[in-house]
């Protein structure tokens, strides 16, 4: 017999100091074991350490990489939460950020290159949302009208995604005169989102406005209350006669226009083209973001901040060390997998057990 | 076990020592006593029945036995000396098992791995299990395949597995939660012989029902529950028949605390003409504005059924169903309009009328949201104006609109949803078990409330209470096995005098079946 129980939270930790405290325990934990893993490789734990703070965090330029790769990631984690708060798991985040690329990179090859950027940049979103927003559609029909698992529906569209951006990139899409290499043309300049201040560009006012419209919209709109209120309780939903299917694919829909958001913006600031390497998980880390930042957005700000210095931290970390690229993945996989254990003391504590004293579960 | 606690003593005059005694066992939740200073002697080779209307405390008395819940004060004795249970599994160790209403299996596992689950013994031997499961079964008539997999199964056989689980792991007394809500009659037969088999067998068995002819036809002892407490105590010898036992779990109703001054009736508002679906099995009635039509009836017999078709969540599978001058189809395959003026209180305060995390002003608009709407947006300044304006005239407690609404308590939380309900205006209120776990004083201004709103509606109360039916009805319509047996008004005295009779199915009248009762 152990000496704990384990006991449940009445209310899931709010987020104060002792959220913070598992965050780092679970964090210090987690560097313990990539330690002893780098250890067995003659590689400094502590090297490797420095390495990883400083190329996530260390100085203005980490800084700005972090912060770039916090806009996508950030757009396609709200997207994700929103089809999570009606407990709809949309885990296709990966696709509809691969058709927002393709929306994207449609609107500018059907414009006419000299187009001025007010009309090339908005064409794009639109674009993109409307891309993306059919990859999510498409499993919020299927679940209302067959009931199929979303799980299932949008993980397989993944796929279907990928390979249809793939498949323009080598086919119909290919530059004629890149040589052989499956990419688009470079974009006009109008269709590459301005600079604001060194290479921050104007993505992170995207996903201000974003996360500021879904604030009003949830907050002080009828359907951003509907669905808050279906989200709570679907029985409740039912008794309260919202329209529980139209949300539904409504959710899904938004959720799909947001990551496609997230894929005009990687196509046009990022690559300033269409290529195949455009995906690189961020609809899949977005999961992770929801998760741990229960769906609330500022927490969804922070953990997408976060973990996109843990990826560019583990990128510097990898090439300085010398260690394989799988092993980057390794750690920065067993990172996230230590802090998303670690919200099991969110919802339970542990409770000394004393043999004789009756011990309160209160 | 500490031995310095003093034994529980019997202190009867029974020959057979009680293998387990529950001793001034107190539970409440919040105001509502749930159980107040119950005592009990459970004994081995007798069959006890616990009878009561629903909300009566059989449930949370037999929780508190099976180590589910902890009472607030009292005891639990095994074997005469007091025992302390934290979870299931003190109890399950202690001998006692329960079988819950909703089975707890793991439906893609077999028979024996369900039965394995949770063994602490370590090593694991799945022949000698699967013979000693047999042999278990072979004894009481449980027969049932070891290799079959949950999924597949009755609910008979379901329940079976659940038995076998406890039987498996030696259980001396044997906790039945309503074991027939879900068996059909060959299912309960085979059920009876079973737990008879086990009575002989020298172990002790609970059954919760709250019907009267089974506990006829199974216990040896009957003890009635009434709002927490137990009110009655006797052998199945000393009640002939089920009239006596109608009687005795009825008891005296009390003297209605509010006077019922019938208002004028007005337009006819809700029609049903022979409407049927499952388990309800042609239904015919009429309610005019002005009324309040009460269904009374023992749980289980269609009466959730007839609601969730009045409230358009169950479709009628045929009849006449004319709802404020629609048929069903058109009223609740419309998109909702404010003026509908149907509304639902139901049972189910916390999870289906309310949402428990959002707040009251949430809560308050959600079933109001089209009287709150500026465009598309909410107008939530006027929506925590009404919400403080109805706080404080339903008395709500706590009067804060920013508190979650699972924080507040049954009775606040009720007063709360009839708020939002009434705010509405409705026409047609449907009403079902509005007052149950609510103290005395909630109870009452809930029933003032409704009958306050008869000047603009027709009540429809569906009620498991038969004290609040008489409080509030001007109709009756005692509902049993699907269907009305009788629809009266209250001024016919002899057949409201007939009620508990009706509950039991029997029509007055008709001479009562000696030999069923006997059977």
């Amino acid at each position: 017999m152990t000496g704990f129980r384990v006991v449940g939270r009445d209310a899931p930790l709010p987020l104060g100091w002792k959220s913070i405290a598992i965050l780092l325990t679970t964090l210090a934990f987690a560097f313990f074991v990539c330690s002893m893993l780098l250890l067995v490789q003659n590689k400094s734990p502590w090297t490797a350490f420095m390495l990883l703070l400083e190329g996530g965090f260390g100085g203005p330029y980490p800084l700005e990489d972090t912060l770039l790769k916090t806009i996508p990631l950030f757009l396609c984690s709200i997207g994700v939460s929103i089809a999570f708060r009606m407990k709809i798991w949309n885990i296709g985040a990966e696709g509809q950020f691969a058709l927002g690329g393709v929306g994207a990179t449609a609107a500018v090859l059907l414009l006419p290159p000299g187009s001025p950027v007010w009309l090339m940049l908005p064409a794009m979103m639109l674009g993109a949302a409307l891309a993306g927003g059919l990859w999510g559609f498409l499993p919020g029909m299927l679940k209302l009208r067959f009931g199929l698992n979303e799980i299932i529906s949008t993980l397989m569209l993944n796929y279907i995604g990928i390979e249809l951006m793939r498949y323009l990139v080598y086919g119909p899409w290919k530059d004629p005169s890149g040589m052989g290499f499956p990419m688009t043309a470079m974009f006009p300049p109008a269709a590459t989102f301005p600079c604001l201040f060194g290479r921050t560009h104007a993505g992170i006012l995207l996903c201000i406005v974003v996360a500021l419209t879904l604030v009003l919209f949830l907050g002080r709109t009828r359907l951003g209350f509907e669905l808050r209120a279906a989200g709570e309780n679907p029985r409740n939903a039912r008794y309260a006669r919202i329209r529980y299917g139209f949300l539904l694919v409504f959710v899904l829909t938004l959720s799909g226009a947001l990551a496609g958001l997230a894929g005009c913006v990687e196509v046009s600031a990022t690559f300033n083209r269409l290529q195949p390497n455009l995906c690189t998980g961020y609809g899949y880390t977005a999961i992770v973001v929801a998760w741990l930042s229960r769906l609330r957005i500022s927490s969804i700000a922070f953990f997408s901040f976060f973990l996109a210095g843990l990826k560019v931290g583990v990128e510097n970390l990898q090439m300085e060390l010398q260690v394989p690229a799988a092993f980057g993945g390794i750690l920065e996989g067993f990172i996230l997998l230590c802090v998303l254990a670690g919200q099991f003391f969110h919802h339970y504590r542990l409770v000394r057990i004393s043999a004789q004293q009756e011990e309160e579960t209160a | 076990m500490e031995q310095n606690h003093v034994a529980c003593n019997g202190g009867d005059r029974d020959e057979i020592r009680p293998v387990v005694r529950l001793e001034g066992i107190s539970k409440s939740f919040g105001p509502v006593k749930a159980n107040n200073n119950i005592t009990l002697n459970i004994r081995p080779t007798r069959i006890k029945a616990l009878l009561g209307e629903n909300g009566a405390g059989k449930s949370t008395l037999m929780s508190i036995l099976a180590g589910k819940s902890r009472p607030d004060s009292g005891r639990i004795c095994v074997d005469g000396l007091p025992v302390q249970f934290r979870s299931p599994k003190d109890a399950l160790s202690a001998g006692i098992g329960m079988v819950y209403q909703h089975f707890m299996l793991v439906e893609a596992m077999s028979v024996a791995q369900n039965i394995l689950l949770g063994q602490e013994s370590g090593i694991i031997n799945p022949r000698g299990m699967g013979r000693r499961v047999r042999e278990l079964a072979a004894r009481y008539g449980l027969d049932v395949n070891p290799d079959a997999i949950i999924r597949d199964l009755s609910m008979g056989e379901r329940q079976r597995v659940e038995i076998l689980k406890l039987l498996y792991r030696d259980c001396r007394v044997l906790i039945f939660d309503e074991p027939t809500a879900v068996l059909t009659p060959p299912e309960i037969a085979q059920l009876f012989d079973a737990l008879r088999r086990m009575a002989v067998d020298g172990r002790a068995i609970v059954f919760i029902s709250h019907k009267m002819k089974e506990v006829l036809d199974l216990a040896n002892e009957v003890e009635i529950l009434r709002r927490g407490e137990i009110v009655d105590s006797f052998l199945r010898e000393d009640v002939p028949d089920e009239r006596e036992l109608a009687a005795r779990m009825i008891g005296r109703s009390p003297e209605p605390v509010i006077e019922l001054v019938p208002v004028e009736k007005g337009e006819e508002l809700l029609r049903l003409e022979n409407a049927r679906c499952e388990k309800v099995d042609g239904v015919s009635f009429s309610l005019r504005r002005g009324e309040v039509l009460a269904v009374a009836g023992v749980a289980g017999n269609g009466q959730k059924e007839l609601v969730e078709m009045l409230t358009g969540r169950r479709e009628p599978a045929g009849g006449v169903l004319n709802i404020l001058g629609r048929d069903w189809k058109g009223f609740f395959h419309t998109p909702v309009r404010q003026k509908d003026g149907l509304v639902y209180i139901p049972e189910d305060r916390k999870g289906l009328a309310t949402c428990p995390t959002l707040n009251l002003i949430d809560n308050f608009v959600l079933t109001n949201r089209l009287s709150f709407l500026n465009g598309p947006f909410m107008d939530w300044k006027r929506g925590e104006a009404a919400t403080r304006e109805a706080i404080k005239e339903f008395n709500v407690h706590p009067p804060d609109p920013m508190v979650p609404a699972g924080s507040l308590s049954g009775g606040n939380l009720q007063k709360l949803v009839i708020a939002r309900e009434f705010y509405r205006k409705p026409k047609l209120i449907v009403a079902e078990n509005p007052t149950q776990g609510l103290d005395i004083s909630a109870m009452e201004e809930v029933w003032r409330r409704i009958l306050a709103v008869r000047e603009h509606a027709g009540i429809l109360l569906v009620t498991s209470d038969l004290t609040e039916a008489m409080t509030l009805a001007d109709t009756f319509a005692v509902m049993y096995g699907g269907r009305f047996i009788d629809v009266f008004p209250r001024t016919d005295t002899a057949k409201v005098e007939a009620i508990g009779l009706m509950l039991a199915g029997i029509k007055p009248g008709e001479k009562l079946d000696n030999k069923e009762a006997e059977a």
